[in-house]
């Protein structure tokens, strides 16, 4: 195990030629090619956050060198990474090189290359790829950008459904209000003044009942509440077929004690008469 | 001795039929390149194999044995290990996979820079492939291996893989990923990877070239995709990975540059568990709705009814082999729908009842046909529907409120009516029969 990582120590640092950014610089200008920020970047402290328009340009330029032997060169791959922490969005934009390590780079957001990532409210990331055949590569972060917000990238019709949808509450029809229940308590009690002045007339009358319990209508009487109850049971709880079935069944009864009742009632007339 | 003998063998075999890892069947077609040497993926095909899984190997080019035969499939899963052919069979061709996949059949599909019919099936799938022969390179790590081949790192975030995969290693090709939400990312690019199809620092210049011509531009970086799955709507899975070597054992065996193993055989092992319907697989076992303190589903419901809906749900454990009560979905919803959802609530689980999905909730005020509709759709899971039609109707004649208090007079007014009479019947049978004695006067 530790021959075999001495091994790769020996490759590394045979492999050691690393490349090396020179002078990275960068310039904003605006629209009239006025200057708006200058700077060389450090590699190892990133500057204040840069910020675009939307008809700035921003230029970088750098040289790509060999690290053992200082002379410019041209590395496989020097690539700007974008990337965007929050939303995870990256562009990967490629720059040319000279044969003789110099590059440029140029970013106009009057017309953006196709390779910037969506953007946000968020500061990008810009960070620089370096790769070759022959040298170790290397990456550089080297500042972090504001660009203009972008329209968001078209979702499809369906996406909405692979995620929580939001609720949906009926709204329902009001209840129905009442008028207070002491209005009705009054207006049924004056439905019920009548009884009172029938109360009041009769004591003052007399009323005679002498025949009230009788045996020959008392039957019919009580078949008559019977009839009261059944229909006090229907409004409360009954059915209309019920109701009929012990109305009939109540029926055939109170028509033998009713006719009973007034042969008695005529009896009692004729006989007095 | 004989009987013993023979029982232990049909025990032997009965224990190998009750062990199927999968819930959709154990039989697998692998199609190999004759090129291909099948010890090469021995580790994977051996994980298959001790799972449960019976491997039937072929050649593209062989007829025999069909995938299908008269639109039947004759197997439950297949693997296309073969990245390099440029035609195969006759039953074999995009159109027949994608019957395949109708019909519930799983596809494992490993591609290749080269230009095959499987590729433009990768294309149906919202996958956007780099031009042929553009293998993914990648300088970063530095490394003693070719810049073809990467160690790629893991990230946790794809519910299929298990957590702390250490990286692996691949080589072949990327490819962009569409928006369909129906794709399922397992394995991204390094951000530092881009295809391209030079061989020395000369090409630098073609790569900005072919970026600058517009078109696709160039694939590069953490957005492109290297193993992506994508879920059908009748719940069948397909894989395709970006290369076949990311499965060989001469990759498992490899170490990372920083020394620790690599993550091939795990990571193998993960997404054949999930096309093959091991894990994430889930169903609706049953749904019953009725009015609360009733059990029966009425044959309909009446407007401003309250209503409890019930879902069971489970999940396949491929341990057992079974399904098994499953209450992990947090964000399940119902929705009470006709033509547009009226309600739409959250379906919580019932504490304490596994697998069971419990919600209550009030009719509309809107009679007419609605359907409970339960759809939940995540990346990675199974997709759950399930559509209940009922209707709901106006409420009867004697549905609607009574006793109001606001009828109180009405009500004494008949009952009063009613007394009165009663009392006359019987005070006028009753009384005296004196002449002309005045009766006593109807109440009113």
């Amino acid at each position: 195990m530790i021959l075999r990582l001495s091994w790769l120590l020996l490759a590394a640092t045979v492999r050691a030629a690393s490349l090396s950014l020179q002078s990275p610089r960068f310039t904003i200008s605006a629209s009239d090619a006025t200057q708006l920020r200058s700077d060389t970047l450090s590699l190892t402290k990133k500057p204040e956050p840069l910020t675009l328009g939307a008809t700035d340009t921003l230029k970088l330029t750098f040289q790509i060198t060999d690290n053992d032997e200082g002379k410019g060169v041209q590395p496989h791959q020097t690539f700007l990474r974008f990337y965007d922490k929050v939303s995870g969005e990256e562009g990967i934009q490629p720059v040319r090189v000279t044969p003789g390590g110099k590059a440029k780079f140029e970013l106009n957001m009057a017309r953006p290359p196709t390779s910037i990532p969506p953007t946000t409210q968020n500061p990008l990331e810009v960070s620089l790829i370096l790769g070759s055949f022959v040298h170790a590569p290397a990456k550089y972060d080297l500042f972090d950008i504001y660009l203009p917000a972008s329209q968001t990238p078209a979702e499809h019709p369906d996406e909405a459904s692979f995620h929580v949808l939001p609720t949906i509450e009926h709204t329902f029809r009001p209840e129905q209000k009442l008028p207070p229940q002491f209005i009705s308590a009054v207006f049924a009690a004056a439905v019920l003044s009548p009884w009172v002045v029938l109360i009041g007339l009769w004591g003052k009358v007399g009323v005679r009942v002498p025949h009230l319990f009788s045996p020959s209508i008392v039957p019919f009487t009580v078949l008559l509440g019977g009839f009261e109850v059944l229909l006090v049971w229907y409004w409360v709880d009954l059915k209309l077929g019920q109701v009929l079935l012990y109305g009939g069944m109540l029926a055939i009864p109170t028509v033998f004690a009713g006719k009973q009742a007034l042969y008695t009632t005529g009896e009692w007339r004729a006989g007095q008469k | 001795m004989r009987l013993l003998s023979s029982a232990f063998v049909a025990l032997l075999a009965f224990a190998r039929l009750s062990f199927a890892a999968s819930s959709s069947g154990d039989s697998v077609l692998v199609l190999l390149d004759t090129s291909l040497d099948r010890e090469n993926y021995s580790i994977f095909f051996g994980g298959l194999e001790k799972r449960g899984y019976s491997l039937t190997f072929r050649a593209p080019k062989d007829a025999s044995p069909a995938i299908t035969d008269y639109d039947v499939p004759n197997f439950d899963h297949v693997i296309f290990f073969s990245p390099e052919a440029k035609s195969y069979a006759q039953d074999i061709t995009p159109q027949s996979l994608v019957g395949l996949l109708s019909e519930k059949t799983n596809l494992l599909i490993a591609l290749s820079p080269k230009q095959t019919p499987l590729t433009s099936l990768a294309t149906e799938f919202s996958l956007i492939l780099p031009p042929p022969e553009t293998p993914l390179i990648s300088h970063h790590p530095a490394r003693s291996e070719r810049p073809t081949t990467i160690p790629v790192a893991v990230s946790s975030s794809s519910p299929l893989l298990t957590p702390g995969i250490p990286p692996v290693w691949f080589s072949g090709a990327p490819h962009a990923l569409g928006n369909n939400p129906m794709l399922v990312p397992i394995l991204r690019a390094p951000a530092e990877s881009f295809a391209a199809d030079s061989t020395d620092d000369t090409g630098a210049d073609g790569i900005v070239d072919a970026t600058e011509k517009g078109g696709e531009g160039l694939w590069a970086g953490s957005q492109m995709g290297l193993v992506t799955g994508f879920q059908t709507n009748v719940n069948s899975r397909v894989v395709f990975a970006g290369g076949i070597d990311l499965f060989s054992d001469e990759y498992a065996r490899k170490e990372l540059p920083s020394g620790t193993p690599s993550g091939n055989s795990q990571f193998a092992r993960d997404i054949a568990t999930w096309v093959f319907q091991e894990t994430l697989t889930l169903r609706i076992d049953s749904v019953e709705h009725h009015r609360v303190n009733q059990t029966e589903a009425p044959e309909m419901y009446t407007t401003n009814d309250e209503i409890v809906y019930t879902a069971h749900i489970s999940s396949y454990d491929s341990r057992t082999s079974t399904w098994k009560p499953y209450s992990g979905i947090g964000d399940l919803q119902l929705e009470f729908t006709m033509l547009d959802p009226h309600i739409r609530t959250s379906l919580p689980p019932v504490p304490g009842s596994p697998g069971t999905y419990q919600v209550q909730f009030r009719a509309p005020d809107r009679h007419g046909v609605f359907k409970f509709i339960l759809n939940w759709k995540r990346k990675g899971y199974s997709y759950l529907s399930s559509s209940t039609t009922v209707p709901v109707v106006p409420p009867r004649h004697d549905g609607y409120p009574r006793f109001l208090s606001a009828a109180w007079p009405y009500y004494t007014g008949a009952i009063s009516t009613s007394a009165g009479f009663f009392l006359f019947a019987a005070l006028w049978l009753a009384g005296d029969v004196k002449g002309e004695r005045k009766k006593v006067s109807k109440a009113e």
